[in-house]
């Protein structure tokens, strides 16, 4: 500590060490805060069309288009360390070949605990479409609300909030909107 | 240009650096502290790198420039000898 620069080297030492440990502990914190919201999920209307993609004109294929109505509070799973939440609606199948598929259909990143109040009556935001190119012979699907809350340091933890209490058939495949 | 040189080196005596050397570690480890209990209890991050951010300054002025409180014990060095003739 003879010099300026002998301080300064001591200062910086302890501090830096001094953060980690801070943002440690503020990680550990996260652990006590065990909130489980739960809302409500149902799916108002399904339909099945035929169409294609713009990236192979020749092939069509079906595409689902979920009409749905979530509400959920998640203002509980916002704390200190929380920086936003990811909330995800996914629609959960197995398909023809009795392989398990799990489609997210509709996300949202909520960044204010304010503004973690769910009413959402919507349609999905990307393509519902399956690997077979048809939804015929698919069995029904349940569909979930998940979230994924993103702290500023720590681990990632990830919950379910909302679920259909009984599997949706999808539609037979019409040719008009 | 030994003063510019004395002025950026901002010596101090041996008892001034210990003073320094506990003032850090103390100020340190007591504001980390301080700043977990207060941001938790006000469930804000911000009130914690705030208050630890607020102590390392106040800590930098403190502790930096060489005030004439750690230079209260100079070290007594023994006076010089003259050079004895040898025969």
């Amino acid at each position: 500590m003879h010099s300026i620069y002998a301080r300064i080297n001591g200062l910086t030492a302890l501090l830096s060490t001094c953060v980690m440990v801070l943002l440690g502990t503020i990680a550990l914190s996260s652990l006590i805060y065990t909130a489980d919201p739960k809302g409500e999920l149902s799916i108002n209307s399904i339909r099945v069309h035929p169409g294609k993609e713009r990236r192979y004109p020749r092939r069509t294929r079906e595409f689902a288009f979920v009409n749905f109505n979530v509400t959920a509070d998640l203002t509980p799973l916002f704390n200190w360390n929380t920086k936003q939440l990811f909330l995800y609606l996914e629609a959960e199948y197995e398909n023809v070949k009795g392989v398990k598929n799990d489609v997210v259909i509709w996300d949202r990143i909520v960044r204010r605990k304010e503004d973690a109040v769910i009413n959402v009556q919507g349609k999905n935001k990307y393509k519902f479409k399956d690997l077979a190119k048809s939804f015929k012979d698919v069995p029904p699907a349940h569909y979930s609300l998940k979230y994924n809350v993103m702290p500023y340091v720590g681990v990632l933890t990830y919950g379910e909030a909302a679920r259909t209490t009984e599997a949706i058939e999808f539609p037979e495949a019409q040719d008009t909107m | 240009m030994s003063g510019m040189q004395d002025l950026l080196e901002g010596r101090i005596d041996f008892h001034g650096q210990k003073t320094a050397d506990d003032a850090v570690r103390w100020a340190l480890l007591g504001s980390t502290a301080l700043s977990f209990v207060l941001g938790f209890a006000m469930q804000s991050l911000k009130v914690t790198f705030g208050t630890l951010g607020l102590a390392v300054v106040g800590l930098c002025l403190v502790v930096l420039p060489p005030w004439p409180m750690f230079n209260q014990h100079p070290v007594q060095w023994a006076p010089t000898q003259e050079d004895k003739k040898t025969q």
